[in-house]
């Protein structure tokens, strides 16, 4: 079965299906407790982790890690602390990792009578922690534990210790867990507001993940970072930063489609708006299909600005789709302003739905949208009216004085927004007759546009197919087999044309 | 002995601040023996880095202030003198301390709006529209509604987009500080362009004197209006006072044989790839 990416959770918290049962069956023991069941659950991804040091095939680790979403609601302190006591060495030499590790925890409610399921293995467990992986994914999901139940400041000393354990090893089957765990690193300190003192961290951890060439982690720093620098809205430094850095090709798909979307922002501020449309269409297009919502949502609020920022109207069916209707609907009535050109409803939009625009950091994108209402309204009447007079004009598009209205026509027409000429004496604005659009080179254009975007698609999806891998052919029956296969079955098919002849008379 | 050379090193730039000061609150002030002064500064300043940059003591929170305060008088004398690289210099070195350092009792400066409102004027004033946007990003909403000094070059630049120029040149009357004057001479050069621009294509003709009104030339000053219509090359016809604009022929349209070809084999290629 082909693998899928590892499963990444994006910045909200979203579902993602457990796609893939355990290969092996489950142990016999009675299921009522959802507890054990986390157990189970827990020990199969232990023991994919372990297979995955062993054999050195990163994909088991992935398998482990993408069900870490999932996982992250059905723990609780109960699992944790069984975890913790199982998994740990009750030895002298364990001890020392258990501590800290259980402060975090609460005490147990009572002690449990189901606990006898699981039986301290101490001699097989022991072996297990030896490996640091095992050490580092229990740390992990204590973090994320921590993190769910906002309780903060445990979670920023238990972040810190992660990173204290994980920065000076350097074995490369830490690499998929390293990445998750800078994830939540960052994330507790996001979240408790002190952003800024991680940065120089992430940048040496960068470094070192560079030159090793440690591609999933060099991929969730960088994202990190960029997102670091645009919660500060420090565009300028996130800019330079991807300037002089590579984004790894093989990096996963939720990781490119973070990526795309941080750098279709930074480009939406510095006014390169084609290149941030395209970006941030590509992003919604890499992320999970069914999962991941409030991704795509954020990135399509952005994607709509952007289009408007660009002059063309957003279609209709971009608002209708059922998961994106509600968020949608204040774009939906800016993007209606600015389709008719009124500027009062385009204030009015502003006004009643200003906040909400800054806390999702699209204002500033929206304010410079007036413009863009205004060369609407031109176009417009240039269109409906051959010969309007300049007064008319600034009344309709509700301008200050004629003089306004002279001076925006003008700059109108030196855009090539419309086709006119004014006459200054008599005051009013003429438009050219048009021009036979099909005698011109513009469907040329606009069809090598369309031909080249979906050989681009094409060759995209391509490169992207994955083909099975080696174990597939293991279950399919061997040449020996197929042939003894058909044998019979010639056999059997002749047996019956007997049969056949034998019962007609 | 290190630190009684740092300690000697404040004194003399206390000394020379002291000095400095003086001179600036003089009106007019002179400024030559301000530029002067300001070199000897910026040569101390670097000298003993360690006490003028972040740290937590009290006394190197007066040092931080001072070395903000040289800044900023530096930044303003450097619109005096009208040089606009050595203002940039000064903002640049001046942006840390308004926006990185935070200080929590460092009181905040009482130019650091109007001196950021002037870098932004002079974003402005480049034609530097993307810096604009990211220095403006850096800016709390609540500034660039409510403070005059940021208004004022957001406002502006409303206009610049929106192309209402008169606004623009009426804007000049109501800077909210004197020394926002400089960048606004630049920027009215810029505009007279771009008008003279938008004329050119949008009229067929008009007369000279309303084109003199309409490039913000005053009454007085038809001598420089005449030299401009000179440097634009329009030409003048005598009997009716107008300016005609030559209106561009459409050329006939050649099929353009080069692109095509290249277009069809590259989509001949494409295609041949798919399996």
């Amino acid at each position: 079965m082909p693998d899928k990416d590892p499963g990444a959770p994006s910045n909200q918290d979203v579902e993602m299906k457990d796609a893939d049962k355990p290969e092996q069956p489950q142990p016999e023991e009675v299921k009522k407790d959802a507890d054990v069941l986390t157990m189970e659950d827990i020990r199969q991804h232990l023991k994919h982790i372990e297979k995955a040091v062993s054999t050195k095939e990163p994909r088991f680790m992935s398998r482990a890690l993408r069900v870490l979403v999932n996982l992250r609601k059905r723990l609780n302190s109960n699992v944790l602390r069984k975890l913790l006591l199982v998994y740990y060495p009750t030895g002298s030499g364990g001890a020392a990792t258990k501590n800290p590790l259980l402060d975090f925890l609460e005490e147990p409610m009572e002690v449990d009578k189901s606990a006898g399921g699981v039986r301290p293995r101490t001699g097989k467990a022991a072996a297990l922690t030896q490996i640091p992986e095992i050490d580092i994914y229990l740390h992990l999901l204590v973090l994320i534990y921590l993190l769910d139940q906002k309780k903060l400041t445990d979670a920023l000393s238990c972040s810190k210790q992660l990173m204290d354990k994980i920065t000076p090893s350097n074995r490369r089957t830490l690499d998929m867990l390293a990445a998750k765990c800078y994830f939540y690193y960052s994330r507790a300190y996001e979240i408790t507001d002190q952003l800024d003192q991680v940065r120089g961290f992430l940048h040496s951890r960068l470094r070192t993940c560079t030159l090793k060439s440690d591609y999933e982690g060099q991929a969730s720093l960088l994202n990190l970072l960029l997102r670091n620098y645009l919660h500060y809205n420090l565009y300028d430094q996130a800019d330079k930063l991807v300037s002089k850095s590579t984004f790894p090709e093989s990096a996963s798909n939720n990781e490119w489609a973070r990526y795309l979307y941080y750098l279709g922002r930074i480009k939406a501020i510095l006014l390169d708006y084609s290149e941030a449309h395209r970006h941030l269409l590509q992003a919604m297009r890499k992320a999970p299909q069914h999962t991941a919502v409030g991704f795509k949502q954020t990135a399509q609020k952005f994607a709509i600005t952007v289009e408007l920022l660009l002059g063309d109207i957003p279609d209709k069916s971009v608002f209708r789709q059922p998961m994106m209707r509600k968020t949608l609907q204040p774009y939906f009535q800016l993007t209606q302003a600015v389709r008719t050109g009124n500027l009062k409803n385009f204030g009015e939009v502003l006004e009643n739905y200003g906040g909400k625009f800054q806390s999702e950091g699209t204002y500033t994108l929206i304010v410079r949208l007036r413009h863009n209402v205004i060369k609407t309204g031109v176009r417009m009447i240039s269109l409906s009216y051959s010969r309007i007079f300049l007064a008319d004009v600034s009344q309709k598009l509700l301008l200050d004085s004629p003089e306004d209205a002279e001076y925006i026509v003008a700059k109108a027409i030196r855009d090539g927004v419309i086709e006119a000429s004014i006459d200054h004496e008599k005051g009013f604005v003429q438009s050219k007759e048009n021009t036979d659009i099909y005698a011109t080179r513009e469907p040329m254009t606009a069809f090598h546009q369309r031909i080249n975007f979906c050989l681009d698609i094409h060759n995209q999806s391509v490169k992207a197919m994955r083909f099975p891998q080696k174990s597939y052919n293991r279950d399919l029956e061997s040449a020996e087999k197929r042939r003894e296969r058909e044998q019979q079955e010639l056999e059997s098919a002749k047996e019956i044309a007997e049969e056949d002849f034998d019962d007609f008379p | 002995m290190a630190a009684m050379a740092t300690a000697a090193n404040i004194g003399a730039v206390n000394n020379i601040y002291a000095k400095l000061s003086t001179e600036w609150d003089k009106k007019p002030p002179n400024l030559d023996e301000c530029g002067r002064l300001l070199n000897a500064l910026k040569v101390k300043l670097t000298q003993c880095p360690m006490n003028f940059l972040a740290t937590n003591s009290e006394n190197d929170k007066r040092n931080v202030i001072l070395a903000r305060g040289v800044l900023e008088i530096g930044a303003q004398w450097a619109i005096e003198t009208k040089d606009a690289d050595a203002f940039e210099r000064y903002m640049a070195q001046l942006k840390p301390y308004y926006l990185d350092y935070s200080f929590d009792d460092l009181e905040e400066s009482t130019y650091k709006h109007q001196l950021l409102g002037l870098n932004l004027l002079r974003l402005l004033a480049q034609n530097k529209l993307a810096d604009f946007h990211t220095e403006l990003e850096l800016l709390s909403t609540e500034d660039i509604q409510k403070n005059v000094y940021i208004r004022h070059p957001v406002q502006i630049e409303q206009y610049l987009m929106e192309g209402s120029y008169n606004k623009v040149f009426t804007a000049r009357g109501n800077i909210p500080a004197r020394s926002y004057g400089f960048f606004m001479e630049i920027l009215l050069k810029t505009i007279r362009d771009e008008i003279a621009r938008c004329i050119e294509k949008a009229y067929e003709k008009i007369s000279f004197h309303e084109a003199r009104r309409m490039l913000f030339f005053n009454q007085d000053a038809v001598e420089s209006y005449k030299e401009y219509v000179k440097q634009r090359k329009w030409v003048c016809n005598a009997q009716d006072d107008m300016i005609h604009f030559q209106r561009e022929e459409k050329v006939e349209e050649v099929v353009p044989a080069k692109d095509l070809v290249e277009q069809a084999i590259s989509y001949a290629r494409e295609l041949e790839m798919i399996v």
